[in-house]
Order: structure tokens, then sequence, then C-alpha cells
């Protein structure tokens, strides 16, 4: 008799769906998170006014130096003072990167992970995106399409809270939409601007996990609002945007079937040859160092891309000898994120004489067109814009004078600024990969992981482009003082869209999970976190992780309660 | 409950009321450290420039200056937690290069100077790094300055910072 019906590993984006859809279907799930436990209300730090956070809220320097010297490097915005407990200590949780190449991981271990700090655009991939492998012959071919995965994107959408507008778009779908943040006065301007000068572009706002018109369901949660304080990544105590312990972590606890464990890492799980089952995960404590084995029914690895890939190379058997479920080879194989380091700003005249009120939780988004609403492209697949036009702030002490002129110039009519950057599509390659340090060990006794992922022409030559059709937009918008950097990608894993590492497909020869997120080798263990993704399309990609996550515990469910599993 | 007026008067008195620097025509020796304290990181000379400096950039005019923000005693704070030595280190010598710089442009202390000599010399010096005209520290010095002056309660209000906005408004008319 198992211990649990079903065990999720890691709580964050993507493990709150797994064990929300399957506690809500009455089977008694575990959740093991290997981080502390996060209590908003001793936790969260969104409520202290800027003159209550200490030494403007920044981490001493010898700290960083110290603890944080990745993590800072990769996201120092969201690093703070108020902020570092979301995020890992570099020394604690080190790895390595192959000779000649650079990988942000940036993370946090803790209730809830990334779900918390993340920046919660929140966009469905389209048709497209499910086709382009198997029509260009990259990679593999998705085994499922657009239309198998747009009632889970529903069913997400409505519970997580959407703040978006329908456009009808075939590339990026409309969704179950609460209101969107209106574009600024500027952003209007520029959207008819640009759409008149490119048609098939198109300047929409933002699509964000924020509630913005709570339903009865969210309300229930103790989900309200969002107040537009631009204090996300501290924690909400509104609970207004979507994460892990804002949503569906509460929503599975009060079925009462839910199960938390803290400071549990995963070594590795075990498996049983004579049923071809895997019947439980083992772990050490974090804290006490204490080992257990949880056994379950079934298993759902959501501890995120790199860390899931690993817990299967961990975990050899006589059955698997180079990791379970991986008799295709492609675990940790194909590893992607989303590529930056283009974009440009500029200045708009005409709206000195208007401002905005409150700090939303995003700006604007230019849909995909390379390759959709534009051809003959010199690079496969595109790229999608974040961006914002909005007053340019004054309270960095860059302004020339002094005095009175100089302290009133803050307060005064002044120039706005537009600013667009790329995020691009990386196409998988089996030679980006995670693989298992031979003999370094953490300080648990797990192997640190080895990363080694480059860009190839199509990314570089996809940046060059991107940077151009920037310029150009912002011309067609009358933009002066335009600025653009020359192209500098970002170094892989900074967009902290790290995905791929045990992608499905049709054929078990050439792919790690089917299309239900099941391993083929393994019928009771699934993995629904970014580890699935068979391309990386350019949309932020959490919203199709929880989609697909949901999409999963049913089917799971499902075989559970016909006896299958 | 206590009003934010009332917080931002206290602060004023604590530094000993308006105008302290900037209209004293004798040598200035007072920083704002906090009431009863002595700094952590600056020399009593270098945290007196800084806060002349400071009352120069944000003086108090119909609201709180960054005197009455006590700007200085937070950037002690700020140099001696978070700063790491080479950061104190290239801070000190951008302090002590603009100290030169407004002494030189002042005939003598800048301490000593008239308000109206160290407004000019700082006006000066000022005009110069925003002109292209390398100053060592002096824009990032600026930089720290001002944002540690909006970072406080009074800095709040002048900028009509909102904690809580509750609503988004994407095209308003500046008031």
């Amino acid at each position: 008799m198992a211990d649990f019906d079903a065990i999720v590993v890691g709580s964050g984006m993507s493990g709150g769906w797994s064990a929300k859809e399957l506690a809500e279907r009455g089977l008694k799930v575990l959740v093991l998170e290997r981080g502390p436990e996060i209590l908003p209300e001793r936790d969260y730090t969104d409520r202290l006014p800027p003159w209550e956070r200490p030494n403007l809220d920044r981490v001493p320097q010898d700290e960083i130096a110290e603890h944080y010297p990745r993590q800072y490097g990769g996201v120092a915005y969201a690093i703070k003072e108020t902020t570092k407990h979301f995020w890992v200590k570099d020394d604690e949780h080190p790895y390595e990167e192959a000779e000649g190449t650079s990988y942000d991981w940036l993370r946090g271990y803790h209730t809830g992970g990334r779900s918390i700090m993340w920046s919660r655009q929140a966009y469905r991939l389209g048709p497209q995106d499910f086709e382009a492998n198997g029509r260009e012959g990259v990679g593999v071919d998705w085994p499922v399409r657009y239309e198998d995965i747009a009632p889970w994107y529903d069913h997400v959408e409505r519970f997580a809270g959407i703040a978006g507008s329908a456009e009808g778009l075939t590339q990026l779908p409309d969704g179950v939409f609460q209101p969107p943040f209106a574009l600024t006065c500027a952003e209007e301007d520029f959207k008819a601007r640009v759409e008149a000068a490119f048609p098939g572009r198109n300047v929409i706002p933002a699509r964000v996990a924020h509630v913005t018109a709570a339903t009865e369901e969210q309300r229930g949660l103790g989900r309200s609002n969002c107040r537009v304080r631009n204090r996300c990544e501290h924690g909400c105590v509104y609970k207004a945007y979507f994460s892990s312990l804002n949503a569906t972590l509460p929503a599975a606890q009060r079925t009462g079937n839910l199960t938390m464990v803290h400071n549990a890492i995963v070594q590795s799980i075990d498996y049983d040859p004579a049923t071809a089952r895997v019947t439980g995960v083992r772990v050490i404590d974090a804290e006490t160092r204490e080992r257990r084995v949880y056994t379950a029914r079934v298993i759902f690895l959501n501890a995120s891309t790199i860390a899931s890939a690993m817990i299967l190379l961990q975990s050899t058997s006589e059955s698997f000898p180079n990791g379970l479920a991986n008799r295709s080879d492609q675990v940790g194989r194909n590893l992607m994120d989303h590529i930056s380091g283009a974009g440009a700003s500029g200045l708009m005249a005409g709206f000195e004489d208007k401002t905005v009120y409150g700090r939303r939780p995003g700006g604007i988004y230019i849909p995909r067109y390379a390759n959709v609403t534009e051809t003959e492209k010199p690079f496969r697949r595109g790229f999608g814009f974040q961006g914002s036009a909005t007053p340019v702030s004054t309270t960095g002490g860059q302004l020339v004078g002094i005095g009175r002129a100089f302290k009133e110039s803050h307060s005064a009519p002044g120039p706005w600024r537009v600013g667009i950057g790329a995020f691009g599509e990386q196409l998988p390659s089996p030679e980006n990969r995670v693989t298992l340090h031979p003999s370094r060990r953490d300080k648990w006794g797990n192997p640190v992981a080895i990363l080694n992922v480059t860009y190839g022409d199509n990314e570089r030559i996809m940046m060059e482009e991107a940077r151009k059709d920037a310029i150009a937009m912002l011309e067609a918008a009358g933009c002066t003082d335009i600025r653009s950097a020359e192209v500098e990608l970002t170094r892989p894993g900074n967009r902290i869209h790290e995905m791929g590492s045990a992608r499905m497909g049709r054929d078990p020869a050439t792919s790690v999970l089917n299309g239900w997120c099941q391993a083929h080798d393994v019928p009771n263990l699934f993995v629904t976190d970014g580890s699935f993704m068979a391309s990386s399309a350019c949309q932020n990609p959490s919203l199709t992780y929880m989609a697909f996550s949901a999409r999963a515990a049913k089917y799971a469910a499902d075989l559970m309660a016909d006896g299958t599993l | 409950m206590i009003s934010r007026r009332t917080v931002i008067k206290n602060l004023v008195i604590s530094v000993g009321g308006s105008s302290l620097l900037s209209a004293c025509g004798g040598r200035v020796t007072l920083g704002a450290a906090p009431p009863g304290g002595s700094p952590r990181f600056y020399t009593e000379r270098e945290i007196a420039v800084l806060s002349r400096v400071s009352d120069l950039l944000l003086p108090r005019t119909e609201t709180p200056g960054a005197l009455d923000a006590q700007v200085p005693s937070l950037l002690d704070q700020l140099m001696a937690e978070w700063a790491s030595r080479e950061t104190q280190d290239e801070h000190r010598t951008a302090l002590a290069e603009l100290d030169a710089r407004l002494g030189a442009r002042s005939a003598g202390d800048f301490l000593d100077a008239t308000s109206a000599v160290a407004e000019q010399a700082l006006i000066a010096v000022d005009r110069a790094a925003f002109s292209g005209e390398q100053i060592e520290g002096y824009r990032d010095l600026k930089g720290l300055i001002t944002q540690a002056y909006f970072a406080t309660e009074a800095g709040a209000e002048e900028s009509q910072w909102v904690g809580v906005p509750g609503r988004w408004d994407p095209c308003m008319e500046r008031s």
C-alpha cells in the first residue's frame, strides 16, 4: 500500500497545478518542496514603503559577491535587500558550465518556486508553434496540436486570472480574459503609427496573470484585484497575481487531500522492474540530512526543467542505466530558453502635459509577425517584443541643475520614452544539454549540474533582424533620440524560460514523454514542468506549463480511476 | 496615529530647523547624522561637505529638503552597511575631489564660503559634469543623494508617490 496516491516533486508554477488538479479529483497528494516554507504574512515584503527598506533596498555588495554573484548578475533588478530570500545562494547551490559556454541558472527554492518571482506575462502558443518542428524537420514533431491544448488554456486562464484584450490574432490566440491594463496615450499613438506603417504587426496590451475583475472562485481563495503597486517581486498580500502560493496550493489545500513537506530534496526515484512502474522517491532533508522514502501510485515531476532532468539522470537502475525513462537518450538534451539582446528606445513628443497614475504590471506586447504575417525572413521562427511608453523617470538624479529648479524639475512636465525588447525562439539542439558532474557533489551529496548551451546562427541572425525592426518601428512612430545598442545576446538561461530537457514526441526512440507528459518508458511517471516542451516558441511559457500540467493531471487521474494505473 | 506631516515636522526639528546650512554665513560644521549620533563612515569634514552639497541640490522649499529628510545620515548608513571597500574608497575619492573643486571655485574652503558663492560653485561643477566633462564620481554622488531623498517619506511626498494606487490611469493631465 503506497503512502500517497500521487507525489508531486516541486511546488512551483507547474507543481501547484499538478497538485491542485490531482487533489481536486480526490487523490491523496504529497507535494515535496526542496526549499523552506514561505508564509505570506511573514515573508512577503510588498507592504514596506521605500523608507522602511534599508539602504535603498540594496543588498550589501560583499554579500552579493559571496552569495549571489550569478543570481544578481542575471536579475539585479529583482534581488533586493527585501527580496533576496526568494533567490538561491550560489555558494550553496553551485553548478558548472561546459568550457567555452555560459549559463544563467536563476532560481529560488521555497514554497511556490519561481511562481513568486515571475514576470507574469501570460501568452498562449499558437497553432504555428505546434506545427513548426514537424513542418521544418527540426527536433521532433509535437504530438499535440493547438486544438488539443486550447480547452486547457481556457481552464487555467479562468482560474489563474489573466488580464488581456481579445485581438483575434491567429498566432497569439485569445483566451479567457479579465480587463486589460489599458495602453498609455503614447502607446496608443505608437500602436496607430506602427500598425499603419506595418500591416501585419500589432501593438497590444501585455497579457499578465493579474486579477482585475476577481471571480467568485478567486475571491474564495482570498484573492482580490491588482492594486497597481508594482511590488510583485516582493510577494502580494492581495494575492492579485497568480502564483502557486497565492492560488493553486491553497486550492489544493482546501480539498483536504494535500500534504506538503518542505526541505525535502529529491535524490532519486525508485523503479520496480517487475511492474515496470515507479514506486516512490528518495529524499534527503535539507536541514537535518535525514533520508526518507515516500511511496505513491503516480509521480509527477515538477522540479523545473533542469532539476527534473537531473533527478531522472540520478535515478539509475539495471533497467535504466542511463537514467530513468531515458531509453531515448534525450533526457537533459534540447535545453532551450528564449533569447533577447535586441531592442530600441526613443522619445515620443506630444505627451509632455500628460502622465499616468498607478504602476501597472505590464506594458505593450508586439506579437510575432516574422514568418507569420511577414515571410522571406533570413531565419526560422520569430520573436515578440515587450515594452512600454511612459513618462521618463527622473528620480535617479541624472538631470542637470541644482536647488529649487532641480527639485521641481522632478514633477515638471517631461518627455515620454518608448522602449521595446525582443524575446526570440531558440531552436532545439540535442547538443544543448544538462549532464551530471561525474564527481562534484553539493552539500547534500547530489551531483552538480554541468550546463552546456550555445546559440546557433538562427538565434544570432534573428536578433540582428529584430534590432533593425525595432529601430524601423520607432522611426515609423516618429520617435527622436532613438537609442539601440548593438546586439548582445543574453546568456542562455537569462530569460529564465528554460525548457525542453525531456521533450514530448510520438516516438519513444526519440522522445522522453508522450503527448500527455507521460514517460514513454514508465506509464506512472509524468513530467509537466518546462521539460516537456518540444520547441520553445517565442511566448513566455508559464501559461503553457500550467495548461499541460492540468491536462496531464486529468489524464493520470482518469487512468487511476479506470484501474490502468 | 501620527500623520505624515507630523513626522516630517519632527524630522525638521531633529536637524535643527530651516535653512540651517545654506543661510548661515559662518563655517558649516553640522552634518545630518542621527540626533546624538556620529557618522559611522564619513569624517566630520566629509559629512559637512556632503550636507552642504545635499542642501544646495535639494533645499527646503515649500516642501522638505534633503537635510529635512536626513539624506546625509542615510548615505552614511549606506556607505557603512552596503558599500564594499572598493566602493567606499571610490566614494571617498569622489567626495574629496568634489570638495577640492568646490573649494577652488569658492576661493578657499567650500565650507567657509557664503551661500551665494557655494551655490555658484556647485552650479559650475554640475554644469560641467552634465556637459561631458569627466568629474570623478559627481554624477554618481548626485544620483545617490537624489535617490536617497526620494526614498524617504518626505521625498515620496515631493514626488507624489502613492503606496497603493488602487487603479490604473493610462493618460491623465498633469496636475
